[in-house]
């Protein structure tokens, strides 16, 4: 067992579920998504990118890409419900906010699904 | 790189949450959070040590606490990261690296012909300079950094790539634009002959047509060089032998020579006459093996003192290193008419040239300085004749380089007479003045002059005055000479200004750069060209032609 890929899959894996989390909901109830979340979330998602770095191969690659496209929606979720301030409980912010994260939700996907054709494909 | 970034990440991800999570008062004594938003703010602040105090409200004690705990944690961590980023961005390799590719992009943006030039030494230096004054483009590649940093210190008119790097690694010299089509060729000037050896293999079994040519010293390298089809092997010891055959013989030609290959602007010292007589030659090497012979030619007797005849394979000589008075006396000093201190060490033959003198003070002196750091010694002994060799090594490269008519000019003239050397020099001069002149080639050919090929289409007569005309002022003259005509490969020297100009000719011009310049705009500009041929103007709108056309029908 190797603990760097241990960590490696452990933020990936932390990455989508916390995002799902968020997600998951109706998409104009903000008692449905917890900010707190969508915080932790990006956390996660910044530290998943910065573990994907200095990977020359062709996958490696497309794993920064996926992280960087997650990053990207988050942040700008985050944005969004930081400009509406005191107006962040309104369904058309929080409509905005979720559907970013369900977005950004996607290229987690797509991380885990690369993470996990690498490993069925690593033959050892 | 990562472990900076992760740390960064993580100290923030800490100190963030711990201001949302704990409750502060605002004015009115109410509970309340802060949000994310401003969490993430006030972090950013103090992580970076701005510090714009505590806001929206006064912190309460467990803010300040964290507060507190928060400074340390992403302080150091900030710190930290910016420390590594920096030393990321000062390493050598990457630094190196960026150079590299700044140097090949440069060269690959030059989109003019250029040479490329392998070590900027003394010669190096003295040939960039003098080609940059001729308006051609140079590369150069040297492997001492202190060079390089002399280069960048240098105020040239045009930008000059540089690299430090070796140049006998052929990656190099493709780097350099050895396949860019706009290069015109390649000279290895580097101190070393196995260096220049290398280079001149590795551009010619790169790209066997480029020209290419090299400084060397030893003659098994030269053959060795001949073999491989070097263009130009340039011995300095032999051009120098050459030049002073020629300055004994024919000063006149010898003249010529240099004003043609000096930097353009310099002023040409006039060279001092060699007295015929008996010679005394210190040190056989092969500086001194080079004078004897062309000595030799000239028929003057000469004396030879040597500290190693037999090393050096001198038959007949007095021994001796020649500092001291009497083996001085004992080759002749009395009666010769000349001395020269050709030995390898720049101390010994400035102490020869001096006891010489205080021998018999009316000799004539011809020195060899080997180092360039005793330049000053030499500027103050003032010899009749210094050799140099960087000099003489990059003005022969200078006279190949600025156009392959000029190396035909120059083997022609030192066929002449010497009263015909003196009567070109008296020309150039009533034309351009005292300074050494421009010397550049001129093609009459539709994409170097079009406008004098749309003329000779037209069947106009144009002759060789109407290249050199004045735009400004039809009955004066550019100050330009040609001096050199090339038609099917007959070479005219001197050709007379009335002579017809056909297609396909070409030209060797000298004269000032000013002149340079507004004859090379006139050759392809029709309207100006077509009124000093014919004297009437041409119409310049559409109407003007139209009604020129009326009139003609």
């Amino acid at each position: 067992m190797n603990l760097e890929k241990v960590i490696f899959g452990f933020f990936i894996i932390l990455a989508m579920t916390l995002n799902f989390g968020f997600f998951v909901g109706d998409i104009d109830n903000p008692n449905h998504h917890l900010h707190y979340e969508l915080y932790v979330a990006i956390v996660v998602n910044l530290i998943a990118t910065i573990l994907k770095f200095g990977d020359r191969t062709q996958i490696g690659a497309i794993h920064l890409a996926t992280s960087l496209v997650a990053d990207i929606q988050l942040i700008a979720a985050a944005i969004i419900w930081a400009a509406a301030g005191d107006n962040g409980a309104n369904p058309e912010v929080i409509v905005g906010v979720v559907s970013l994260s369900g977005g950004a939700f996607l290229a987690n996907i797509t991380s885990v699904v690369l993470l996990i054709y690498e490993t069925v494909t690593l033959r050892r | 790189m990562r472990a900076p970034l992760l740390l960064l990440v993580v100290t923030y991800g800490i100190a963030l949450i711990g201001f949302v999570l704990i409750p502060g008062v605002n004015e009115v004594g109410k509970s309340i959070h802060l949000t994310f938003f401003q969490a993430f703010y006030i972090l950013s602040y103090t992580a970076t040590t701005i510090g714009f105090g505590e806001i929206p409200y006064p912190f309460t004690n467990d803010q300040r606490l964290w507060m507190t705990f928060s400074i340390y944690l992403t302080v150091v961590a900030w710190f930290y990261a910016i420390g590594t980023i920096i030393s990321l961005f000062q390493d050598p390799a990457l630094k190196q690296a960026v150079t590299a590719a700044n140097f090949k992009r440069a060269v690959e943006q030059l989109h003019e012909p250029f040479y490329l030039i392998c070590g900027y030494g003394e010669t190096g230096s003295e040939l960039v300079r003098a080609l940059d004054k001729n308006e051609l483009r140079v590369v150069v590649v040297e492997i001492n950094q202190e060079r390089i940093h002399e280069l960048g210190m240098t105020d040239y008119q045009f930008n000059v790539p540089n690299l430090c790097a070796d140049a006998k690694n052929p990656e190099i010299l493709l780097s350099a634009g050895l396949r860019n089509p706009m290069c015109q060729g390649v000279a290895a000037l580097t101190d070393d002959d196995h260096a220049n050896l290398a280079i001149a293999v590795a551009v010619k079994l790169i790209k066997p047509e480029l020209r290419m040519l090299a400084r060397v010293e030893n003659d098994v390298v030269a053959a060795n060089m001949a073999s491989f089809g070097t263009d130009h092997i340039i011995n300095p010891y032999k051009i120098f032998g050459e030049h002073l055959a020629m300055e004994i013989n024919s000063l006149g030609t010898y003249l010529l020579h240099q004003w043609l290959t000096s930097v353009p602007g310099d002023v040409v010292k006039t060279p001092s006459a060699v007295p015929k007589g008996n010679w005394i030659v210190c040190g056989y090497g092969r500086f001194g093996k080079a004078v004897v012979k062309s000595l030799k030619q000239e028929n003057l007797k000469i004396r030879i003192i040597e500290a190693d005849p037999k090393g050096t394979q001198c038959e007949e000589c007095v021994v001796g290193s020649g500092v001291e008075a009497h083996v001085l006396q004992e080759a002749g000093i009395d009666d010769a008419v000349g001395i020269v201190a050709g030995t390898d060490n720049d101390i010994n033959n400035l102490s020869i040239v001096m006891t010489a003198l205080e021998l018999n003070p009316n000799l004539f002196v011809v020195i060899r300085k080997n180092r360039r750091l005793n330049e000053p010694l030499f500027a103050h002994f003032n010899a009749d004749i210094t050799m140099q060799p960087s000099d003489i090594i990059a003005h022969a490269c200078l006279s190949y380089m600025v156009s392959p008519m000029l190396a035909a000019f120059l083997n022609l003239s030192r066929m002449q007479s010497n009263s015909w050397a003196n009567a070109v020099i008296a020309r150039l001069v009533m034309a351009v003045g005292e300074q050494a002149p421009d010397t550049w080639g001129v093609r009459i050919l539709p994409t170097h002059a079009s406008a004098i090929c749309q003329l000779l289409e037209q069947g106009h007569d144009i002759r060789l005055h109407h290249l050199t005309m004045n735009p400004a002022n039809g009955e004066e003259h550019l100050a330009i000479v040609p001096i050199m005509m090339v038609r099917n490969d007959e070479k005219i020297l001197l050709p007379d200004l009335n002579m017809e100009v056909q297609q396909g000719d070409r030209f060797l011009c000298c004269g000032l750069d000013t002149a340079k310049s507004t004859q090379n705009f006139l050759l392809n500009d029709i309207r100006n060209m077509s009124y000093l041929v014919t004297g009437v103007e041409l119409p310049e709108t559409f109407i003007g032609r139209l009604l020129l056309n009326q009139k003609s029908k």
